[in-house]
């Protein structure tokens, strides 16, 4: 379970992200959105603790992320680029997360199984490193690393951005089982209304730091998301 | 156009989030450069003075004429360690439609002027002015200084065109180690006197104008050679693209012995050798194992008891050169990937304590290739070995604390073909109080109780440094994870 209690990000004189509170029971699959400049990305790494809060505080399980690192065992993340290291192939950067996760090599080969049709045949071996991989597939990279270690919450930042329609819809379907077998939660951003009303049971909405909207009604979720974002 | 590109390049370096630091480096090296000057102007105004007094040669010009060659193999040496290309950024003007040539032309007219471009004005514009003009006129003796200079400046663009053609590869390096031993074999053993064979070509030039214009068609021509080459390698991607991870996968096995710091030390390994910036500093590591061929058997640093001073200082550098240059950068090398330790459940700590594993190996194997010296006298052993320690023991623990200073981000990633990024005279600059901490040990001992006693001295604080290593190294990385926040911020240059 994560729980945000009063916090706020306030850079120089303006408030990025001001959240009195926000619960996220297991197993939740909650989805994020917001125009640019919302302050989603700035709530993941807030929640991440790689960016200070001005005040309030984010716990995990009942541990402040400030304040221990017990949490980031249960914790995977793809924010963007810099939570990988780009000089390595894929298949090194497994095989370092492995040690780090203590995870025995089948482990891994069971893990990257699961990936295989979303990898698509285009990030293993094939001799490159990261940072010479397309856009799409290094967001594979980081969602597939993301999800190593049996976390039981995984927050991704644009997880369908730059990726190829058959990719997200497999992506889709890898979250939906994930959720479904392991009971992970997911806190997911994206600008893509469709895809996130499909896959989370609840919705929120950041509108320059404030939550304004808390959608966990299913049926009404579009319609409302529709009525906030359609400009005329 | 010319115009808005220079705008456009001062105002990256004012708002860069690191401007505040570049500037106290920016006047501290104005400062010491002007200091440099100075001297080379001193020297120069001296320079005939010195000839025929000091070293007793009747004809100050014949000997002038007959050891430029050695003076601009000396210049084509130093200027491939510091002369560098003005960073820009490629990739933001290729797309614009501004001619590439354009550009080109830009980047290399800003390169030329530096204080190096001076250098040989400095030593040798007064003798000219002065001596020259007295003896033989004023027109011999511009056409002298002209040709002088020309020679120096053909340098600059060829080492420009040299440096970015070979860096990076053995070759480069080869060339100019061979320089280097070419021009000090042949004077030292005097097998052949190179310099008397160029001599005639200096000494024409105060009878006829012919050299100058040959010189001044050589520096058009190495001009044009840089122009022809950056023009034709101005694309976004590297130079030599091909089956790289076969060579650089290598993993040092025994460092997974010391489970995550150990894999971290690894990572870290695979980062040097990936990546061009950090695999030039292995390089000079190499190189500076060397070193200690210019001093041990150099007659001028024999004392009948004991040993030269210096040899410390050449000993720190033998042993620790890798730890001294890399450490400088300390954080910086992580800065694309910093979210990832940061995100890693005690990644940061792993981190720091695999960067001690690394610098400890690193030097420990430099230690022991420098065994062989150990021909030039045992004391040379020695000398390693208190250094060493030292190194390990205190100097490594400085490094890291100095690093740690905010940080600035630098990115590997870039093409490598306009990356200079962080390399240059400061980092060298920035050594100095480095070099004066075993010294200040040193000296004390040394001069009350005996140069072995210092010897002792250095090996004994060395030895205690490394035995509390544990408690500072946790300081350190304490300090790490204390700051993460501030470093990880101006790694994403938010600010």
């Amino acid at each position: 379970m994560i729980k945000i209690d009063a916090l706020k990000k306030i850079y120089g004189t303006t408030t990025v992200l001001d959240i009195p509170s926000l619960i996220i029971p297991k197993s939740q699959c909650l989805g994020l959105v917001g125009n640019n400049g919302a302050g989603k990305t700035t709530l993941f790494r807030v929640m991440l603790d790689l960016v200070r809060a001005t005040e309030g505080a984010v716990s995990i399980d009942e541990e402040e992320v400030s304040k221990g690192e017990q949490w980031k065992t249960k914790v995977g993340a793809y924010l963007d680029e810099n939570m990988l290291l780009s000089y390595l192939s894929p298949e090194e950067y497994f095989t370092a997360l492995r040690k780090i996760y203590r995870l025995s090599e089948e482990d891994l080969q069971l893990h990257l199984e699961k990936f295989h049709d979303f990898f698509n045949g285009e990030i293993l071996e094939t001799k490159k490193y990261i940072r010479d991989l397309s856009k799409g597939n290094i967001k594979k990279v980081g969602i597939a690393a993301a999800l190593l270690g049996k976390p039981e919450a995984v927050l991704l930042d644009e997880p369908f951005e730059n990726l190829d329609p058959s990719s997200q819809i497999r992506l889709k379907k890898l979250i939906l089982k994930e959720k479904e077998e392991n009971l992970v939660t997911f806190l997911i951003s994206s600008h893509d209304l469709n895809h996130v009303a499909e896959i989370c049971e609840r919705i929120v909405l950041l509108e320059k730091g404030l939550i304004i909207k808390d959608l966990e009604d299913k049926s009404h979720m579009t319609e409302e998301l529709n009525n906030y974002f359609n400009v005329s | 156009m010319v115009k808005t590109l220079i705008k456009l390049e001062l105002l990256k370096r004012i708002r860069s989030t690191s401007f505040a630091r570049s500037l106290t480096i920016g006047v501290f090296m104005l400062l010491i450069g002007i200091l440099l000057l100075g001297y080379l102007l001193l020297f120069g105004l001296f320079l005939n003075k010195l000839i025929t007094e000091v070293l007793e040669k009747p004809d100050a010009i014949y000997f002038i004429n007959s050891n430029l060659l050695y003076f601009f193999l000396l210049e084509l040496i130093y200027r491939y360690f510091i002369q560098q290309l003005p960073v820009i950024n490629l990739g933001n003007y290729l797309h614009l439609p501004i001619a590439k040539s354009a550009i080109i032309h830009f980047l290399l007219v800003c390169s030329f002027l530096s204080p190096l471009n001076i250098v040989a004005l400095l030593i040798f514009g007064p003798f000219a002015f002065i001596e020259l003009k007295a003896t033989f006129g004023a027109a011999p003796a511009f056409a002298w200084l002209g040709a002088v200079l020309l020679t120096s400046w053909s340098m600059h663009w060829f080492v420009l065109w040299f440096k970015q053609r070979f860096e990076d590869s053995l070759i480069g390096t080869l060339v100019v180690f061979s320089a280097l031993l070419v021009s000090i074999g042949s004077s030292y053993f005097g097998l052949y006197d190179l310099g008397a064979f160029f001599e005639p070509v200096f000494t024409f030039a105060l009878e006829n104008p012919v050299p100058v214009f040959l010189l001044a068609a050589v520096l058009i021509l190495s001009y044009f050679l840089c122009f022809a080459f950056y023009r034709q390698n101005a694309y976004l991607e590297e130079l030599s693209e091909g089956d790289h991870l076969q060579f650089a996968n290598q993993d040092l096995g025994f460092l997974s012995k010391f489970g995550l710091a150990g894999e971290m030390a690894n990572l870290e390994w695979k980062l040097i050798i990936r990546h061009k910036k950090s695999r030039t500093y292995l390089t000079l590591c190499l190189l500076f194992l060397l070193y200690g061929l210019i001093f041990y058997n150099n007659p001028a640093y024999v004392k009948e008891s004991g040993f030269s001073y210096l040899f410390i200082f050449v000993g720190t550098f033998i042993t620790g050169i890798f730890m001294l240059q890399y450490g400088q950068l300390f954080l910086s090398w992580n800065s694309p990937t910093f979210d990832f330790y940061v995100h890693q459940k005690n990644g940061l700590r792993a981190l720091v304590k695999g960067k001690y594993l690394l610098f400890t190996g690193i030097s420990f194997l430099c230690f022991i290739l420098s065994v062989p010296y150990v021909y030039f006298g045992w004391n040379v052993l020695l000398i390693h070995l208190a250094t060493f320690l030292f190194n390990m023991g205190v100097t490594i623990h400085l490094v890291i604390y100095m690093a740690l200073w905010k940080p600035k981000p630098m990115s590997l990633n870039k093409g490598s073909v306009f990356n200079y990024e962080g390399m240059g005279l400061s980092q060298f600059l920035m050594i100095i109080p480095l070099v004066a901490v075993p010294y200040a040990v040193f000296l004390p001992v040394a001069y009350w109780f005996g140069d072995y006693s210092g010897l002792l001295a250095l090996s004994v604080i060395g030895g205690f440094g490394l035995l509390i290593f544990p408690m500072i190294s946790n300081k350190m990385a304490d300090a790490v994870v204390d700051k993460k926040y501030e470093i990880s911020a101006a790694f994403r240059q938010e600010l």
